[in-house]
């Protein structure tokens, strides 16, 4: 026993180290071995094909929107500068720029708040299901709708505007707004009244969301007022194809308020 | 000058071991951070995306086309000193429509809606209109905009400040078809309000030709600015 222990004593202290990273070399081999078998089965099945389509998509997606805004930016100098009667160009001018600004389609910057979202990180008990710790569409639906009661004049999430066409939808563990694949940390970004920082985190329905999701699954939340928002402008189409004007629908059109009164 | 050597080698072994140590926790770390995003999709969300992903492309290109024959009739306009009054008139309209600054008539579908509804299935329902593609909506004579929320206790439902009556109706235009068919489908709204609040009754009907209203909200920001 003393021999032994004399012996060890006698071994080089950078033959423990050595022996020590050898061990963790071992340990990260077998675990990269371990997790290697489940990317073999992947790579002969069909889903790295899918995963390429849907990633040249996004790219392909990206690209057109990139175009969309370049077009805007065109079209609205050119409408600008168009030769025509001065008096109504200039008001047909304000009346788009208005128009523009109601639909979704200008940047916007303002006082606001920004709330963050993210998956839980908490260990699933047995029995339970791990979709209810992930951020579902219907947790960010909650927030954008509280902060639009609360006033809210526009929003976006990981930069995708909400229009009044914008629908948000479950896609396994992420989530689709306007056609986008959005992916956690999830950035809800509001312009509103100063106070709307104050009116979310006071309201029912927030703490209801907080009691249910952050304290019952972990989800985690983070918000804050921000001095200068900045809310991106839609980045889609606006064709309607089914939409009609309605014939009662004046010829000049009132201002952007929307139907007098 | 043996033991020099000893730790010369020694140093070696140490510096290759870390080297190796350090490319397999990046592969190991790589490995798992991998698992977010399209990685961790099974085949069936993938095949889901993608079709997604197609539909708002052939959206997204068709508006590239649009526009980019717009810009150029612009140009050719200002080319020729012609007067281009016209074709700004058609952009208001457009941008107007889509807003929902303007009425607007087409064909689409009408949800009855009776029984203690609550606000969030309320506005589930509406979600699940703009996701079937509904181009314009309106609650009970209330143009619905992109702020249009509606809240309050079951059988006391507001939207702007509206109280609705009940049964209260929704009215979508688009195509009938797909709308029925997002509604309706199984797990659609109708059939998980069944499940969670049997006495709820939605009834979703086809309509030719639906006229809804404009907004009666101003869309015009008070807190916010545009960007320059």
């Amino acid at each position: 026993m003393t021999t032994l222990l004399e012996r060890a004593r006698r071994v080089p202290s950078w033959q423990f180290t050595l022996a020590g990273a050898l061990l963790v070399l071992g340990f990260l081999m077998v675990a990269q071995a371990a997790a290697e078998p489940s990317r073999v089965q992947y790579t002969s099945q069909e889903r790295p094909p899918l995963v390429a389509t849907a990633t040249d998509l996004q790219k392909q997606q990206d690209g057109l929107k990139a175009q969309i805004l370049n077009l805007r930016a065109q079209i609205e100098q050119l409408e600008a500068s168009s030769a025509g009667n001065n008096a109504l160009v200039t008001s047909l001018n304000d009346q788009l720029q208005q128009a523009r600004i109601a639909a979704g389609l200008v940047d916007l910057q303002g006082p606001g708040v920004v709330v963050q979202l993210e998956d839980s990180t908490q260990p699933i008990p047995p029995g339970a299901a791990p979709g209810d710790y992930l951020v579902s569409a219907t947790d960010l639906r909650t927030v954008v709708n509280e902060l639009w009661l609360d006033g809210a004049e526009a929003i976006a999430v990981n930069g995708e505007r909400i229009t009044a066409t914008s629908g948000m939808t479950d896609i396994g563990s992420s989530i689709l707004l306007n056609g986008a694949y959005l992916q956690p940390p999830y950035q809800i970004v509001a312009i509103g009244p100063r106070d709307l920082y104050d009116r979310l985190t006071t309201s029912a329905n927030f703490a209801r969301f907080v009691k249910a999701r952050v304290e019952g699954y972990g989800i985690q939340l983070g918000a804050g007022a921000l001095d200068k928002a900045v809310v991106p402008a839609y980045a889609g189409g606006v064709a309607l194809t089914y939409a009609q004007p309605a014939p009662t629908a004046p010829a000049s059109a009132p201002p952007a308020s929307g139907r007098t009164p | 000058m043996r033991s020099g050597m000893r730790s010369r080698s020694a140093q070696w072994a140490l510096g290759f071991v870390a080297l190796v140590l350090g490319f397999l926790s990046i592969v190991q770390l790589r490995a798992q951070a991998g698992g977010v995003g399209l990685a961790n999709l099974s085949a069936q969300d993938l095949t889901t995306l993608i079709a997604n992903l197609n539909q708002r492309n052939a959206q997204l290109s068709a508006e590239v086309t649009t526009l980019t024959i717009q810009a150029r009739d612009l140009q050719q306009a200002r080319a020729q000193g012609v007067s281009a009054v016209g074709g700004l008139r058609d952009d208001l309209t457009r941008i107007r429509l889509w807003a929902g600054l303007d009425p607007v008539t087409g064909r689409g579908v009408v949800v009855e809606c009776a029984g203690p509804m609550t606000a969030d299935a309320a506005n589930d329902l509406l979600n699940e209109l703009r996701i079937a593609g509904a181009e314009a909506l309106a609650i009970d004579g209330v143009r619905v905009v992109a702020s249009t929320v509606v809240a309050g206790p079951p059988g006391g439902l507001s939207v702007e400040n509206v109280a609705l009556p009940s049964p209260f109706r929704v009215s979508a235009i688009g195509n009938p078809i797909n709308l029925t068919a997002a509604l309706t489908r199984v797990g659609g709204i109708v059939s998980r309000l069944q499940v969670t609040s049997p006495s709820v009754r939605l009834t979703v009907t086809p309509a030719d030709s639906l006229t809804l209203p404009a907004t009666d909200r101003s869309l015009l920001p008070a807190d916010a600015q545009p960007r320059l």
